[in-house]
């Protein structure tokens, strides 16, 4: 297998939460403690987990909108010869903007009310100087096209507010490819949107991946979405990647007590389908300052003696595409 | 229209009973700056005792316009231009205001979109169910007779009984849309109306929300309409659905029989874009174009413009909602020639 695109090597975000003028911080919130996770060229990978679990904080350290507190990510980049993300200079980073693009959850806020469509969509070009006016232009209304938003001439001097949500994020996902990034976070591009116009947009994103072979990292709160976009799935909870398996089977076969519950609580359009009750106990831990045990210990069924005298489990290999975090996974 | 023994459309896959709540032909428009918009086109549909009805579909397609008629809640630029809203055969709709808030609440109560983000942060939780109490029951209620009636609708939503002494703030999302219900609970309404009650929650606690709507309804025998844009949602708390578009009924009738089998095509494809976690995954059929602008809505059957079987007739003529067995109703001129969603290919 070649080597992935992007490895996140021991990934961290720590909010201080009592910041003084002359007092060192001493309560941090771990939106992100520590996760090791490989995206391959191509690949689509969902990062999974209820609000709050860090997988926006991801999401953003990747896209350089936040710095890491501590760790690593490596790209492998056709810009930059092999570069931690986390060690850029100013030209450095502007470079890889080249490579890293993200597509936000809201249509409606994500684009400059002022400025038309063809005008956001080559915005990329221009900060990067890339081809001269022209080709930007033509270059845009390729995007426009390839998005469904044809014929381009019809949306290219239109202004957000002129649209409907649905071509709003296509929009943005033309703004986001335009530059040929490797790279893609994608923050819940599908959730503003209704069902009917989901599918579209979904089926657009996995389209394009194919054609453009750009990798994504889909952050969703949403199972069903993830099993149709994503290869992988990695599941979050509280800072913490639990599980990390192949799709199908990660649904099929949930080994973490946290990925059980979750996919146990997915509604399934289906009423003669009992669902089972999901095991878990009620009530959210806060990430702040956590104790160096089980992040999901006080919600877990099976917590004992090992997980509250050990400190939180590693992510071991159950089998070649499946690993879980969990003394107790069997 | 009086009761025969003939079923309705309205009580397609329902009781044949009186029902409780009756909607007749209702038809709701809003004048606005840009010209009126018919938001309710003659929807007609009867909520029997103790049933769940689901009213589902996207927004603008007149899911929460319907929830706020029934309420007496609509917005001042409402003009109701027909029908009737018939609680335990009385006219909703002519009824003046002052005897409208005696309906509302105690007999018809409501959890709105969003409802857990409205307690208002400077009082306490009992205060503000409190006061619903005091206004809705003509201040009958002592102090500790309320206290101790909150104490129970707590332990019926599961909320410990000690919470109602909290801030609004100091309650996690769940816990304070758990209160919305309770408090929706507290006057013994005979219908409860859930608009999304459960959307900006995670899955586990909307998990364990629904399950306690379905307790309580099943323990009170309480009349539920769930209003929602998410049809595994509806699949699993609903006795009977209503598939919603542009202002309009679409398919009516017992969810068995619309999920087994839908017989419109918006519910079929409402049901194969919805993906599931269960089961082979199946092509996702994407819907062309956008919904109707109601402002301008188009001729004949308002969903031919994205309708993947529409012909010619469908642009001319509106289908009427017609009973196809008593457990499903449907407005599609090609009703029985709805694909069935299993037939959709299985992906892996």
């Amino acid at each position: 297998m070649s080597p992935p695109l992007l490895k996140l090597y021991e990934l961290q975000k720590h909010y201080p939460l009592d910041k003084g003028i002359l007092r060192k911080p001493s309560r941090f919130v771990h939106a992100v403690d520590g996760i090791d996770l490989d995206i391959g060229r191509g690949e689509s990978v969902g990062l999974v987990g209820e609000s709050g679990c860090g997988k926006t904080t991801v999401g953003r350290m990747l896209t350089l909108l936040a710095e890491p507190t501590n760790g690593s990510v490596a790209i492998r980049s056709d810009q930059l010869p092999d570069h931690d993300l986390t060690d850029l200079d100013k030209q450095d980073v502007n470079r890889l903007r080249r490579d890293v693009q993200m597509i936000f959850q809201d249509p409606y806020e994500s684009l400059n009310p002022r400025r038309t469509i063809i005008d956001a969509v080559t915005e990329p070009l221009r900060l990067q100087d890339l081809g001269s006016r022209e080709e930007q232009q033509e270059r845009g209304a390729e995007m426009l096209r390839l998005v469904g938003l044809a014929p381009p001439e019809t949306f290219a001097y239109r202004f957000p507010h002129e649209l409907s949500g649905g071509q709003r994020q296509r929009v943005a996902i033309a703004r986001a490819l335009v530059i040929n990034p490797s790279f893609v976070v994608c923050d819940e591009p599908t959730s503003m949107l209704d069902v009917s116009i989901r599918i579209s947009i979904m089926q657009l994103m996995r389209d394009l991946a194919e054609r453009l072979g750009v990798s994504y990292l889909y952050i969703t709160h949403d199972l069903g979405v993830a099993r149709y976009m994503c290869d992988r799935i990695a599941v979050m909870y509280l800072g913490k990647v639990v599980e990390v398996a192949r799709t199908e089977d990660l649904l099929a076969n949930p080994r973490h007590p946290y990925t059980q519950a979750l996919v146990s609580a997915v509604p399934v359009p289906d009423p003669t389908y009992e669902r089972p009750v999901p095991d878990i106990k009620g009530g959210v831990s806060r990430p702040v300052n956590p104790a160096p045990t089980c992040r999901f210990i006080d919600r877990c069924p099976w917590a004992d003696h090992t997980c509250e005298s050990n400190d939180h489990p590693p992510l071991e290999q159950v089998t070649s595409d499946h690993r879980v975090a969990c003394y107790h996974a069997r | 229209m009086t009761t025969t023994a003939t079923t309705t459309t309205a009580q397609a896959g329902g009781q044949r009973s009186t029902p409780l709540l009756e909607v007749d032909g209702l038809t709701v428009r809003y004048e606005t700056l840009r010209g009126d918009v018919r938001a309710i086109e003659d929807v007609s549909f009867a909520v029997g005792d103790g049933e769940s009805l689901g009213l589902v579909g996207e927004s603008g397609c007149g899911k929460s316009s319907v929830a706020l008629s029934l309420l007496g809640l609509l917005p001042k630029n409402a003009r109701v231009d027909a029908g009737e809203i018939r609680l335990q055969g009385q006219d909703l709709l002519r009824l003046p205001e002052s005897q409208m808030r005696k309906h509302r609440w105690n007999d018809i109560a409501m959890v709105f979109q969003g409802a857990m983000n409205a307690w208002n942060p400077v009082y306490t939780i009992f205060t503000q169910i409190e006061e619903a109490l005091t206004i809705h029951q003509r201040g009958s209620m002592t102090r500790s007779e309320a206290r101790r009636r909150v104490g129970d609708l707590f332990e019926l939503v599961g909320l410990d009984a000690q919470m109602m002494d909290r801030y609004p703030h100091e309650l996690s999302g769940g816990m304070r849309q758990r209160a919305v219900i309770a408090m929706a609970l507290s006057c013994d309404p005979k219908v409860i109306i859930a608009d999304e009650p459960t959307t900006a929650l995670d899955v586990i606690v909307q998990d364990r929300i629904l399950r306690q709507l379905k307790r309580i309804q099943s323990e009170l025998g309480m009349s539920i309409i769930y209003i929602s844009h998410d049809i595994a949602v509806i699949a699993e708390v609903a006795d009977r659905l209503a598939v919603m578009y542009a202002g309009g009924i679409a398919e009516i009738g017992a969810s068995h029989t619309v999920f087994g089998h839908p017989r419109h095509p918006y519910s079929w494809s409402l049901l194969t874009s919805t993906p599931s976690i269960k089961g082979p995954l199946r092509t996702l059929s994407p819907l062309a174009g956008e919904p109707p602008d109601l402002h301008d809505p188009p001729a004949g059957c308002p969903f031919h413009p994205r309708c993947p079987m529409a012909t010619d007739r469908c642009a001319a003529e509106k289908p009427p909602l017609e009973l196809l067995s008593s457990d499903q109703a449907s407005a599609c001129w090609y009703a029985d020639q709805v694909p069935d969603p299993r037939e959709q290919e299985v992906l892996r």
